[in-house]
């Protein structure tokens, strides 16, 4: 029994199952109450589950995280809405230094139940502070999980899973894929499990490693690319990032032997970086090709032009893919 | 040697709980330890007033042993809580059991009065292993679930908004838990400090602030920390009841917390200011040398909590010189023994850190641990 969701419907309704099911579930941020959040995913919760489960916060993001925080202390299972990936950073201390280190601190005594979501990425014309990719910022570092769903089955089934988490989970939510996107969704109250990739669309000659928005970018280039230059390119969506899939990938990269990886954070130190690390250690023998990053170049992110020519588009990803799939030693 | 600080030329003297009254500051005790002051005795028995005096005393002796132990090499670092005792105790006599108590980085007293033995608390100064904390936290920052005893992360003042939110838990939950929060004044200068009295004003959770006023935020005194005259004042922004009390008195600090702790289930949160002193060093790594005298401390030493409540006891005729003797005989002899047992115990292995980084680990921290202990177990070729 599958019901056809936006990807922000797909959130909607796994946090609507989570609060009817689980009464220690409570939702807070900035406009998350009456408005239903800016982007509306909470919409229609608080008239359904009342102003004590659905809550106005407010504006400080460092004061919700700690708060959150000290509602999971105490057994409870927040949700804390961040508005914008790209204010996260007030509350970068109460993330990584309190929620992602009780439970190692207290040895195991104390734990942080908590779901941080974030909305994220570019492709909205948002400028700097509506366009980020915040993956590394929260990558570095220990105790939390980060999960980047970007399909509305991924978005309702991994919303579940970090709700169950016994332990933090960052959610980066696609914003430019929450009404662009929709597609029928299992909702049947089952999780969809953590660090478990996805391969979009097989391929044999070169393989395309993504994760968020631009998996749907990908997939198509990689589409055009099969039958422009009978290149065919093996698409896996990470989904999550931390912890990640590698098995899914070396057994794709042991097979063609080539890897590109494409993200919308900037380049240095982009997750891209430790993907390339870890993956050239284990397939180091199979590769024929440098493994190439299309990112982000290490500029702020532009109101006017960003989304064309700071986030890959899909001239760039496909140039990186071709140039990958061409390149002889 | 005298300090010589270029633009702070006021050093400040330890607030003079004399002027108690004038200043806001409530209390029940003289400097003669009479119950003259501007708030009633509470009336305590007199088993809690001995009790009091008795954990002040041997709080005194553990960080005497805590400082000898550090300067000896034996653990690698100190918090003296001199002159500090009378706030810890009391406030934790005034909450209950069940309550969870956030602590500053000098209250030991929770520990001590809700039953976890001195032995564990000299096996977390040590690292051990089998302390709660696996050895993970510095000295003295000492937690414990099986007391409700939190220590939060070391930043100061970043758990206030986990207390806050604690209380809001338990309110939403219906338990009748409630919350202390103790922090210093340094902590009333961070964000989580205005965070935490922002939403505990709104959504009113029954948790009380403690801020334990010493005057020195490691060597930053009071009048570089804040233009307010004084920090309790800082709650009515927020709509938080708050008031003063002389952290030296540990019968009004009892007083004031207890009917706080009662207010919890009428309006909420409140926040105390307890005006003590800090005597001497921030920390074992710290030099007061070289930003304050160490005159100013005799203007404190007649406010010494632990010489007023007893003659507090005297003028009761509730403590013997005996008594005195056997005390101290008795703090010496239990620290003596829990100093002993604990330096023998186990110190984790390499494998120890890995555990609680999750409730479950992942390949890649699986991985790490595999890599690590291979190569310090010379395993690895």
């Amino acid at each position: 029994m599958t019901t056809k969701m936006t990807v922000l419907e797909a959130l909607r309704a796994g946090m609507a199952h989570a609060l009817e099911n689980d009464p220690d579930v409570v939702i807070l941020g900035e406009d998350v109450g009456t408005a239903g959040g800016i982007f509306r995913v909470t919409e229609g919760l608080q008239n359904r589950f009342g102003i004590d489960r659905v809550i106005d916060t407010p504006m400080d993001e460092k004061g919700i995280i700690g708060h959150a925080i000290g509602l999971a202390l105490f057994g409870m299972k927040p949700i804390a809405e961040i508005q914008f990936s790209g204010f996260i950073h007030d509350a970068h201390e109460q993330i990584m230094f309190c929620a992602a280190k009780y439970r190692w601190i207290s040895g195991g005594q104390y734990t942080v139940p908590l779901v941080i979501r974030a909305p994220s990425f570019g492709g909205i014309m948002g400028g700097v502070w509506h366009s980020q990719s915040v993956e590394s910022y929260y990558a570095h570092g220990s105790g939390i999980k980060i999960v980047c769903p970007s399909t509305p089955q991924d978005a309702y089934g991994l919303m579940l899973a970090a709700i169950r988490d016994p332990d933090p989970v960052l959610i980066l939510e696609p914003v430019p894929l929450y009404r662009s996107l929709s597609g029928e969704v299992d909702d049947n109250g089952v999780a969809a499990p953590i660090g478990v990739a996805e391969i979009v669309r097989p391929g044999t000659d070169v393989t395309a490693l993504t994760y968020g928005p631009l998996r749907h970018a990908t997939e198509k280039v990689a589409n055009e690319l099969a039958s422009s230059h009978g290149i065919e390119t093996e698409v896996i969506d990470l989904v999550s990032l931390i912890p990640f899939d590698i098995d899914t990938v070396t057994d794709s990269v042991n097979k063609t032997g080539r890897l590109v990886i494409i993200h919308e954070a900037s380049e240095t130190l982009g997750f891209g970086a430790e993907l390339a690390t870890r993956i050239q250690h284990r397939s180091f023998g199979y590769l024929e090709a440098p493994i190439e990053r299309v990112c982000a170049p290490d500029v702020p992110y532009s109101y006017r032009v960003g989304d064309e020519y700071c986030r890959p588009n899909n001239q760039r990803i496909s140039a990186g893919i071709r140039r990958t799939a061409e390149y002889s030693f | 040697m005298s300090p010589d600080v270029i633009g702070n030329p006021r050093i400040p003297q330890p607030i003079p709980l004399e002027r108690a009254d004038e200043l806001g500051i409530q209390q029940v005790m003289d400097l003669n330890g009479a119950p003259t002051g501007n708030l009633a005795d509470p009336g305590l028995s007199r088993e809690e007033v001995r009790m009091f005096y008795e954990t002040m005393v041997l709080l005194r002796a553990i960080d005497d042993r805590g400082w000898t132990l550090q300067r000896s090499g034996r653990i690698a670092f100190w918090i003296p809580l001199r002159g500090q005792e009378a706030v810890q105790v009391a406030t934790t006599h005034a909450m209950q059991p069940e309550d969870w108590i956030f602590r500053d980085h000098r209250t030991l007293s929770p520990w001590l009065m809700r039953g976890a033995s001195l032995e564990l608390l000299f096996a977390q100064l040590f690292g051990a292993e089998s302390e709660p904390q696996k050895g993970r936290r510095l000295p003295c920052l000492i937690g414990n679930r099986a007391v409700n005893l939190v220590q939060g992360p070391t930043q100061v003042g970043s758990f206030i908004s986990h207390a806050c939110g604690v209380a809001w838990a338990a309110k939403l939950k219906g338990a009748k838990t409630r919350v202390l929060g103790m922090f210093g004044d340094g902590a009333t200068s961070r964000g989580e400090f205005h965070s935490a009295l922002n939403f505990a004003g709104i959504h009113r959770p029954p948790v009380i602030f403690l801020c334990v006023n010493n005057s020195w935020a490691v060597s930053t005194p009071l009048d570089r920390q804040t233009a307010s005259s004084e920090f309790a004042g800082k709650g009515n922004a927020y709509e938080v009841p708050n008031l003063r009390v002389d952290g030296n008195d540990p019968l009004a600090v009892y007083a004031v917390t207890k009917k706080a702790w009662e207010e919890t289930s009428t309006h909420g949160p409140t926040l105390i200011e307890a005006v003590t002193w800090r005597l001497g060093f921030h920390t074992s790594s710290d030099n007061p040398d070289l930003y304050r005298h160490q005159q100013e401390n005799k203007l404190w030493e007649p406010w010494d909590p632990i010489r007023r409540t007893r003659k507090y006891l005297a003028i009761a005729d509730w403590w013997s010189d005996k008594d005195e003797a056997e005390l101290l005989k008795r703090c010496t002899d239990r620290i003596k023994t829990a100093v002993e047992r604990a330096g023998q115990m186990e110190i984790p292995g390499p494998e120890s850190q890995f555990e609680d980084v999750f409730e479950d680990s992942h390949w890649m921290l699986d991985e790490q641990r595999e890599k690590l202990l291979a190569e310090v177990r010379g395993g690895d070729q």
